[in-house]
């Protein structure tokens, strides 16, 4: 009984956070995009907040830079337990085009922190964002929620 | 007291640390930290051919990705001494505005959400949305477009596609007023506007502030004017400001959109038919071009030997407008909430602002390291 409503809670009501490791910014103002009234993130309870402490979800657009090394897992620490990653970009996945000799990053991000969901595409078009966060977030908090109990 | 904002904040997008240095409420001063989204571009460009580096060139910032392949091609053409058709520049001009536009809508729609005002964030985003549709009609692409190349550039358009985009425009043109009223004759909003994160004439020069910021300044200082599409081909005229507040900033933007749109029209109205590329001799050589973005004038410095790049150096418009808002607009602001605002108004973009060569002379290289290494570097050259 309880277990099923904490499943429904935790579906319906989803905190994001926006962390850009080093991205070219075009991932983040999709993921502004969503919030516009064509695509409207906030009607299926989705809410980008931008604090780690009360996110369910981080969103990761961007291959991880020197300053992010470490931050990178503060951040991921900093966020309560159940909670999902989802790499948003071809950045987090392979380094796109800055993963080339004199680049300073390091890709993938599935080294740093452990990687939920993979959304590739430089960037990805908003509806490929809300369709991957929508099919895979609310399953997996629930999924971890139960776990850990 | 000193209040750290960021590098993850509620109020920012993207990374960057800005400490506040504050007495009670009022903020006596600002500090910003930059260098988190460093990515080492120019050094990956050295050495690669334009066909790999015009790519590059296009992630250096998102928002503003088109003026940067723009300029880019520009610098070639300028070496080899050559220029593209009517017919490339035409829509080069046309993409350049429909971008301009879609920026100058998303940086009011950022400081309508640090002003707390749901309702005008949510109209400017839905104002964007047929923009970025026109864009992508004409470029195939929302963000990154890949549509110029050096010598042109890579698609043509065809008649039905601009007549499309000029039906959005004018549609966009029609219910557009409605909403600068809105912010215009706002009470609130006039009141956590006006006279907020005042940047003066003289301190908009010694921060050598550009774009809509410098302009909102009284800096009359378009770069538009002097690019041979627009200086020979097109009509338009500079807006500018002196008041140097909030409120100056954010119409100054609404104003330029008015202008873009203007400009759209004339391009579609009067573009001429024939070929969209031309074949590039290139050379070696040296040579800068710059450009109007968005946010002020970007600038490329190439030493190109033939089709490679022996050296390359951009210079963006953020570094300074966030230099000028960190030491003028955020002193002596009166509450938290409107240095976030005030923050939100000067438009930063911290990707672009990420580059920095360091000459260390001793060892007589040069090293790529982001800003924030800088200061931590010269703090070991001082200890030694």
């Amino acid at each position: 009984m309880l277990n099923t409503l904490k499943d429904i809670v935790r579906k319906s009501s989803i905190h994001v956070c926006l962390v850009n490791t080093g991205g070219c910014n075009g991932c983040d103002i999709e993921v502004v995009a969503l919030l516009s009234p064509r695509y409207d993130l906030e009607q299926y309870g989705i809410y980008v907040h931008n604090n780690p402490r009360e996110a369910d979800v981080i969103l990761v657009t961007g291959a991880v830079t020197d300053q992010w090394l470490e931050n990178l897992r503060r951040i991921y620490t900093k966020a309560p337990e159940p909670k999902v990653v989802v790499a948003i970009g071809n950045c987090p996945l392979t380094g796109d085009v800055f993963n080339q000799e004199g680049g300073s990053v390091y890709a993938p991000v599935s080294d740093f922190i452990p990687v939920d969901a993979e959304i590739s595409g430089c960037p990805p078009r908003p509806s490929e964002i809300l369709e991957a966060i929508l099919s895979v977030v609310p399953g997996a908090i629930a999924l971890k929620g139960r776990q850990n109990k | 007291m000193i209040l750290p904002i960021g590098p993850i904040h509620p109020g920012l997008k993207e990374p960057l640390r800005l400490k506040l240095k504050t007495q009670g409420e009022k903020v006596l001063s600002a500090e910003i930290d930059y260098g988190y989204v460093h990515r080492g571009i120019e050094r990956i460009m050295q050495g690669q051919t334009w066909q790999k580096s015009i790519f590059l060139a296009e992630r250096v910032c998102g928002i503003c990705s088109y003026i940067h392949t723009q300029t880019f091609a520009e610098t070639f053409e300028k070496i080899a001494g050559q220029q593209v058709p009517l017919r490339a520049q035409y829509l080069r001009v046309l993409t350049n505005e429909l971008d301009r536009t879609q920026s100058h809508l998303l940086a009011n729609s950022t400081y309508f959400k640090a002003l707390e005002h749901e309702t005008l964030f949510m109209y400017m985003l839905a104002l964007r949305e047929p923009v970025m549709d026109a864009i992508e009609l004409l470029t195939g692409n929302r963000v990154n477009m890949g549509w110029n190349v050096v010598g042109g550039v890579r698609m043509d358009a065809r008649d039905s596609h601009l007549q499309k985009i000029r039906e959005i425009i004018v549609k966009l043109e029609s219910e557009y007023d409605k909403y600068v009223e809105m912010f215009a004759h706002g009470p609130l909003l006039g009141l956590r506007s006006r006279d907020v994160g005042k940047l003066t004439y003289d301190e908009a020069i010694k921060a050598r502030a550009v774009g809509p910021i410098g302009r909102a300044s009284g800096l009359k200082h378009d770069l538009r004017e002097e690019h041979h599409t627009y200086k020979d081909n097109l009509d338009f005229k500079v807006i500018y400001r002196k008041e140097g507040d909030n409120f100056a900033r954010t119409m100054n933007r609404f104003d330029e959109i008015r202008v873009s749109l203007d400009i759209i029209k004339q391009v579609i109205d009067n573009i001429p038919p024939g070929d969209i590329r031309t074949k590039i001799d290139f050379g070696a050589g040296y040579d800068q071009w710059r450009n109007e973005a968005p946010r002020g004038e970007v600038t490329y410095m190439i030493e190109t030997n033939g089709n490679l790049i022996k050296e390359i150096s951009i210079r963006t418009p953020s570094i300074m407008n966030i230099d000028a808002c960190a030491k003028y607009m955020l002193k002596d602001v009166a509450t938290v909430a409107d240095a976030v605002a005030t923050y939100a108004t000067s438009d930063p973009c911290i990707a672009c602002t990420e580059r920095v060569v360091i000459l260390d002379e001793k060892e007589g290289e040069k090293s790529y390291q982001g800003i924030h290494n800088l200061n931590h570097k010269t703090n070991l050259i001082n200890e030694k």
